[in-house]
């Protein structure tokens, strides 16, 4: 397994990994200091000092038979565990531990893709097997994410990313624009709740993520996918769906706080009395002109008076076609 | 007390309460381990020993309490049994370990992220092989930004009572809640809270991000009942806005308007765009839906909504009461 870091242990992080490394030892006789640091993360002066502090605890008494015994003096920096003591199995999964991968295994059920479906079947199953009373803890999370409600889009996605061939989309944008184009599929992405596809757009010559709920038109090509070598697949940290466009500062009224809560910002101010302060990115201006169309005088743009006057001329456009020649 | 002093006085605790299928009491245990024998006081070594029994727990570990059989009632010990500790031994094929290092990353940098990867040491310590940690075509991240998480999912795994100050949107302060919690839930990448609030004496949805500093478990674990049957998902849902029992007929622009047009109950071609037939609930909320497309959207009926349309249409052009 890899980690993105490594922080510094607790002791209930410590004693974790010394219950699961006894055990793993003993299914891995003859392994390498080496090999054993490199499987559970951490140096190997690390993995030695737990290996010192494991043979001097045992049952109470500390007797010659009481005491976990583990050979580790060899040249060759092989381990052999001679006496586990009640070590010799790992510990039973923790309701955490138990909720972590069985509520994961859930949502990658709910998410068209390549993955394999009969295994994702067999794991989660055999988990809930092994969980027992722990179980109850993923029983008190439930995940849930939007996905195509579409079957055809779901095939066509999961077949072009198994048999890596090109896809044709009808796609409408945030613009609510349908555009045509052909993808080369990377990966299917489930970030804040929803699924993308993350593909190479051959249209826009980029990396690009589709909302696999607006996508209305999937059909597989029969041409194999060529994404290029430098294609550089999104960043899934914090910020992996904040739009690239220059940021804009609005004053939002108490009836319209919710713009701060369902768009990515990057930052809110309170200004007393249930008003906010935001800064959001935005990376087309015609969504800011329908959002302000649609919101009317509950926001205030703070410091883009040209977005206003777009604003205005929609606005003139529109009552027009109602007839009303404001 | 080091880390390493700890760690080696919870593992000797653990051999101490796996040696023998008696319970063992706790004046036994204060003498077979060195850290308890040290302790200054009674009350210093009881301290310690609760401490350390809890992060067993915690941590998985079934630490048993044996209540005595002399009628009397108190503890007699405490013993955890091998067959409790244990993990059941599970097989999993090469594609399952596959999906389970999927699974394994979907917590990444998020508040179950270190829980996932020691699962994955116990599951691996089984022998049946390493969990495979490889692209494989899809990639899935759960994130709990939200500080409260891990205190409402303890509460919610422990049936303890929460307290927190809650924001609601365009609230000018927080005020206190007390909520009998049900489960947590993500629904389009926020997290939720569904419980019972005491002091309304109703089920409630929470939302995490409106939780206004720490969360805090009180009372005792198991201090009251979920209710049989209750659907978390459906009660958030629920607690968002849905079509209603009125309709609009709006004209829409070729190619334009896929929003309503997905909305629409029928879709007629009306000239060079469509006619759509879309229902609604709420006047001022559709008006807003629709406004916001501009001339690409047309309301015909009803005149209510009409009106509202052109009425904001109206404040947006620069003219009227705003």
């Amino acid at each position: 397994m890899s980690s993105v870091s490594r922080v510094p242990d607790t002791a209930a992080t410590r004693l974790s990994r010394l219950l699961a490394l006894v055990p793993w030892l003993t299914a891995h006789e003859g392994v390498t200091i080496d090999e054993a640091a490199a499987h559970f993360d951490v140096s190997p002066e690390q993995l030695q000092n737990d290996l010192w502090l494991l043979i001097c605890t045992g049952r109470p008494g500390h007797m010659h038979g009481d005491l976990v015994d583990i050979q580790f003096w060899d040249e060759d920096g092989r381990i052999t565990v001679l006496d586990a003591q009640t070590l010799d199995r790992p510990l039973r999964l923790s309701p955490d531990e138990a909720a972590s991968l069985l509520v994961a295994l859930r949502v990658l059920a709910q998410v068209p893709g390549p993955h394999d479906r009969v295994a994702l079947a067999g794991a989660t199953s055999k988990l809930e097997t092994a969980a027992g009373e722990a179980l109850a803890a993923a029983d008190g999370v439930t995940v849930t994410v939007d996905t195509t409600r579409d079957p055809a889009v779901s095939e066509a996605v999961t077949r072009a990313l198994a048999e890596s061939r090109r896809l044709h989309l009808s796609y409408v944008g945030s613009l609510d624009e349908r555009t045509e184009r052909d993808v080369d599929p990377m990966r299917v992405l489930t970030l804040e709740g929803r699924t993308y596809l993350e593909a190479w757009c051959r249209r826009a010559e980029a990396v690009r993520t589709f909302r696999l709920d607006r996508i209305e038109r999937a059909e597989l090509l029969d041409v194999a996918a060529e994404v290029p070598e430098d294609a550089a697949p999104v960043d899934l940290g914090a910020g992996a769906l904040r739009p690239e466009g220059a940021p804009v500062t609005l004053a939002l009224a108490p009836e319209v706080a919710w713009i701060a809560e369902e768009n990515p910002v990057d930052s809110v101010t309170d200004l007393g009395g249930g008003r906010l302060r935001v800064v959001m990115p935005v990376a087309d201006e015609r969504w800011l002109v329908r959002l302000l169309l649609r919101v009317g005088s509950s926001v205030t743009v703070l410091d883009r008076p040209d977005v206003l006057e777009r604003v205005r001329a929609e606005a003139r456009a529109a009552l027009a076609a109602y007839g009303d020649d404001a | 007390m080091s880390q390493k002093d700890r760690t080696e006085r919870l593992l000797n605790l653990l051999f101490a309460l796996m040696a023998s299928a008696r319970p063992v009491p706790k004046h036994v245990l204060r003498e077979a381990i060195d850290a308890y024998r040290e302790s200054p006081s009674e009350e210093a070594f009881e301290r310690m020993f609760e401490r350390d029994k809890d992060e067993l727990r915690s941590m998985g570990v079934p630490v048993e309490t044996v209540e005595g059989s002399d009628g009397v009632g108190g503890v007699e010990g405490y013993r955890v049994a091998a067959d409790a500790y244990a993990l059941p031994a599970v097989d999993f094929t090469a594609d399952e370990l596959a999906v389970l290092g999927l699974a394994a990353r979907v917590w990444e940098q998020a508040s179950l992220g270190p829980a996932a990867q020691r699962a994955v040491q116990k599951l691996e310590a089984l022998g049946s092989g390493a969990v495979v940690d490889g692209p494989v075509g899809i990639e899935t991240r759960i994130a709990t930004a939200e500080p409260s998480f891990p205190v409402l999912l303890e509460a919610v795994r422990t049936r303890r009572v929460v307290r927190f100050d809650y924001r609601k949107p365009g609230e000018d302060a927080p005020e206190p809640r007390e909520v009998q919690p049900w489960g947590v839930a993500s629904r389009r990448g926020h997290w939720y809270l569904v419980g019972h609030d005491v002091a309304r004496g109703a089920a409630r949805v929470f939302r995490l991000s409106r939780v206004v500093g720490a969360a805090a478990v009180y009372g005792e674990p198991g201090s009251y009942d979920v209710p049989e049957g209750i659907n978390v998902v459906g009660m958030i849902a629920a607690s968002a806005p849905r079509p209603g029992a009125l309709t609009a007929r709006i004209r829409v622009a070729s190619g334009r308007a896929h929003g309503l047009r997905r909305r629409a109950e029928s879709t007629t071609p009306d000239g060079d765009g469509d006619l759509l037939v879309v229902p609604y609930s709420d006047d001022e909320a559709m008006a807003a839906d629709v406004v916001g497309l501009g001339a690409a959207a047309v309301v015909l009926e009803p005149e209510s909504l009409r009106s509202a349309v052109v009425r904001r249409l109206r404040a947006a052009a620069g003219q009227g009461a705003a």
